[in-house]
């Protein structure tokens, strides 16, 4: 035992409210002794335990680079709010969890970006560790820095920080990138970077400046020698059925926010709704097989001993064979009383066969996403649902017993008028009504929930600028007037949290200072009410001569550069903004499935048996 | 089935919350694929309950889980569970429980504590004999209605130092209807507490404390210690 890990251990734990959040030997947690390993990973989650052990992406990583006998991976998370200040005053530097290893002593710290209010814990975990910031400023011994995750389709916020960032699918780059990093070791940290930058997927920050004209106006984000690519391609793992899986999950001794067994149904979604990212940036929609998922599913239960499942992918209706998945799942799961919930369920994708599997195996309350309370906005954002498909799937599920449901829109979408709001309370009522024609009894609970919405780079509204906060404020104001209805339950996320989303969203490389500023102000846990302090955001903007309003307000000319144009998540530029123009037409798209949209995947996927939907090369 | 398992909670597992030893034994009882019985209704719940809560970071010599299983269960079981459960929390034995027999929960009556001295083994002799002398012994307690004051004389049943093993014991009143603190008591000798654990869980046995395993006995033995008695577990 180290030193670090004894005097953790035993003299920090017993002093902390929550220790079982730090003990690092959970079940199926892998602790393998550094001095017979060549490569030593530590993935870092900029949240506290709860939520980033509820994140499959780690989970798949942690698997991967353990099944490698010389390789070891462990876990950092952001440490509560009582063991930071232990720590910072002790000087004791964050460590891992399984082996309570200082992260400076790692080969690899890699962070995952999954949402922007976690950028700032970024920054402080890495001084935590006491690991410098700047990439420039670190030595050969230091760990390589390293980012991935939705977030890196716009790493350029925290560029500076990172030594490379990964785009796209782990599976196989990741592998790649540390048996290429196990025979450079030795090399110097700018050559091994270089090396590295060969690797499809790779993005070496430093390799990579904003070029500006005479009067400061922003020309794009161009390598500094043309030995490097102009732009970074995505990397993809074509054949999801075969590409590793984890399924000894590690299963924490307390609560955390999702707290079971995941099965990932497919990757990528055709749907093409204009909002969405994840639709956008993880294309083409890959599925695994059913018999693939089935064999998972006994193993992880098997592993795990968990009590719940839940299916995963974007839109878990749109598993090309999701009934009979359902179905076969539904009787092996329940011999072995493990429950089965289906989050991401399309409106227009939910049958009443499926409504009753589910039923019968539920666990959890029942979501709906319409997004937009008319059909013309649901047009404009392509939501290909129509009010008919709501009412069906909710008289589904009250017929076949939930009395509660759950209806996710978004305020704020462009072109919302008034009337769109109104819609919201419309659909809401209209739902009401049709508890009573299911002949549900008493009242039900209808849940609005209504976030922000928050232009996002390489989506078709990425030029689009988020509303100001007054009229965020006026709008929900309105809605929760127009909400006053009974059985109604009205939610709503807070405009600031999502002003500063909207700002560091689609920043470039100005944000880093305002970052490093925010961080030494104490910003952090950003996505908690309790640690959110938009003052200090305000203030992190203004001493770095920016407004932090403008930013997030700012519509960009679809002529201009935009500061991820480098970064090739597969989708083309030309794609979206044809898209963007249907959009403010109201004219939707057709599922891609039905026919390819020459979205520009085709040309990222090297193999021809790859790329199933994916016919067309490229746009007319 | 219904079986009283005895087993350790030591080093990082410690650290576990009631509600999180809870979640680790259910799902280890899962992976060893044994068959818990499910309470009935909307959500079921597996039968599976342990004697009484140990606060956060306080080891134990002696915990007790009281677990419905449908059919009987055999020592390579009970190998399986082991091998399913967490380095730290290990079975020391098993009983079967004849029917009629109560809630263990319901049956706990004191618990034997113990933590090691540090120097001034003679000192904390004398407070232990004046503690015992005194008629009252007042602690202030947060209960949900704000503080309150609390005498847990009534519930200091034995008090001693064991010179040579240079260790407090305690044997305190516990259950449902009140009883001391360990972290109490120590408050009261000015110790730290460091290394407290818990010895021993005790039920009443007509005018006697038994350990849960010694009730299980078919014959009415007033012992502590009959481990010898009962299946022990290879190590």
């Amino acid at each position: 035992m180290s030193s670090y890990q004894a005097y953790f251990r035993e003299k920090i734990l017993p002093r902390v409210q929550k220790p079982a959040r730090y003990l690092g030997n959970e079940i199926n947690a892998v602790v393998k002794p550094h001095e017979q390993c060549s490569m030593k990973v530590v993935l870092a989650f900029p949240d506290l335990y709860e939520i980033g052990m509820s994140h499959l992406g780690l989970k798949i990583l942690y698997h991967i680079i353990n099944a490698v006998p010389r390789w070891t991976a462990e876990r950092v998370f952001m440490p509560g709010d009582d063991l930071e200040k232990i720590l910072r005053k002790e000087n004791f530097p964050l460590c891992s969890l399984e082996t309570v290893t200082p992260l400076r002593q790692f080969d690899i710290v890699g962070f995952t970006l999954q949402y922007e209010l976690s950028y700032a814990t970024i920054l402080r975990m890495l001084k935590l560790a006491g690991i410098l910031l700047l990439a420039s400023e670190r030595d050969d011994k230091e760990p390589l820095v390293v980012a991935g995750g939705p977030g890196a389709f716009n790493p350029e916020p925290l560029a500076p920080f990172f030594d490379f960032v990964l785009l796209g699918d782990a599976e196989e780059a990741f592998p790649e990138v540390l048996r290429l990093l196990e025979e450079i070791k030795d090399l110097p940290r700018r050559r091994r970077l270089e090396l590295l930058a060969g690797i499809r997927g790779v993005y070496v920050p430093a390799f990579y400046r904003e070029e500006r004209d005479e009067a400061g106006i922003y020309l794009g984000t161009k390598p500094v020698s043309p030995h490097y690519s102009s732009r970074v391609k995505r990397a993809v793992v074509a054949n999801l059925d075969k590409a590793p899986y984890p399924t000894a999950f590690i299963v924490p001794y307390c609560d955390i926010v999702h707290d079971r067994m995941v099965l990932e149904l497919f990757r990528g979604c055709t749907r093409g709704c204009r909002f969405c990212q994840a639709g956008m940036i993880y294309r083409p929609v890959r599925e695994r097989k059913k018999e693939t998922l089935l064999a998972l599913a006994r193993e992880m239960v098997r592993a795990t001993g968990y009590e719940e499942m839940a299916l995963s992918s974007l839109s878990t209706g749109d598993y090309s064979a999701i009934t009979e998945l359902v179905n076969e799942l539904g009787v092996e799961l329940t011999k072995e009383g493990v429950s089965l919930s289906l989050p991401s369920l399309r409106l227009d994708s939910f049958s009443g066969e499926l409504a009753r599997e589910v039923q019968r195996l539920r666990k959890s309350g029942l979501t709906f996403a319409p997004e937009a309370g008319t059909q013309r906005l649901r047009d404009v954002i392509n939501k290909n649902i129509t009010e008919e498909d709501l009412l069906a799937a909710v008289k589904e599920a009250f017929a076949a017993g939930w009395t509660s449901v759950k209806l996710y829109f978004m305020l704020g979408l462009p072109t919302e008028t008034d009337e769109d709001l109104h819609g919201i309370a419309a659909l809401a009522d209209r739902v009401l009504q049709a508890y009573k024609e299911a002949g549900g009894q008493g009242r039900p609970r209808v849940t609005v929930s209504v976030s922000v919405f928050v232009p996002k780079p390489h989506t078709p509204f990425q030029w689009h600028g988020q509303l100001p906060k007054s009229e965020i404020l006026h709008r929900q104001r309105l809605l929760r007037q127009a909400l006053r209805l009974p059985g109604v339950h009205f939610q709503w996320h807070g405009a600031e949290m999502s002003l500063l989303e909207a700002a560091l969203s689609r920043g470039g490389r100005e944000l880093a200072p305002v970052l490093m500023r925010a961080a030494e102000l104490g910003c952090k846990l950003d996505s908690w009410d309790d640690y959110f302090r938009f003052d200090l955001w305000q203030q992190a903007f203004a001493e770095e001569g920016l407004d932090l309003a403008a930013c997030a307000e700012k519509s960009l000319a679809t002529s201009d550069p935009l500061p991820w144009d480098h970064l090739d998540a597969g989708v083309s530029k030309k794609y979206l903004l044809r898209e963007y123009r249907r959009a403010l037409r109201g004219e939707t798209t057709p599922d891609c499935r039905e026919g390819c949209l020459g979205c520009g995947m085709a040309l990222l996927l090297a193999e021809e048996d790859d790329k199933g939907v994916c016919t067309r090369a490229d746009l007319d | 089935m219904r079986i009283w398992i005895k087993f350790a909670k030591q080093d990082l597992m410690r650290y576990l919350s009631h509600l999180d030893l809870m979640r680790t034994w259910q799902r280890a009882v899962r992976r060893a694929a044994l068959p818990l019985v499910y309470s009935r209704g909307f959500n079921p719940h597996p039968k599976l309950s342990f004697a009484s809560a140990l606060p956060v970071g306080v080891a134990s010599a002696a915990e007790y889980a009281d677990i419905y299983f449908a059919g009987e269960l055999s020592a390579a079981d009970m190998e399986k569970l082991q091998g399913a459960l967490p380095a730290g929390l290990a079975l020391l034995c098993w009983r079967s429980v004849p029917e009629g027999i109560p809630p263990l929960m319901s049956l706990v009556r004191a618990a034997a504590w113990s933590v090691p001295l540090p120097a001034g083994v003679r000192k904390t002799e004398a407070r232990v004999e004046e503690l015992l002398h005194a008629p009252f012994l007042p602690v202030r307690r947060k209960g949900k209605k704000g503080e309150k004051t609390v005498d847990i004389r009534p519930s200091v049943l034995q008090l001693a130092v064991d010179r040579p093993g240079r260790r407090l014991t305690m044997l305190l009143a516990a259950g449902a209807d009140g009883g001391a603190r360990p972290r109490e008591v120590l408050e009261l000798l000015a110790l730290p507490g460091n290394g407290l654990q818990r010895d021993e869980i005790l039920l009443a046995a007509g005018p006697y404390l038994q350990a849960p395993m010694a009730v299980l006995l078919k014959e009415k033995e007033v012992s502590l210690n009959a481990e010898k008695d009962y299946y022990q577990l290879r190590q």
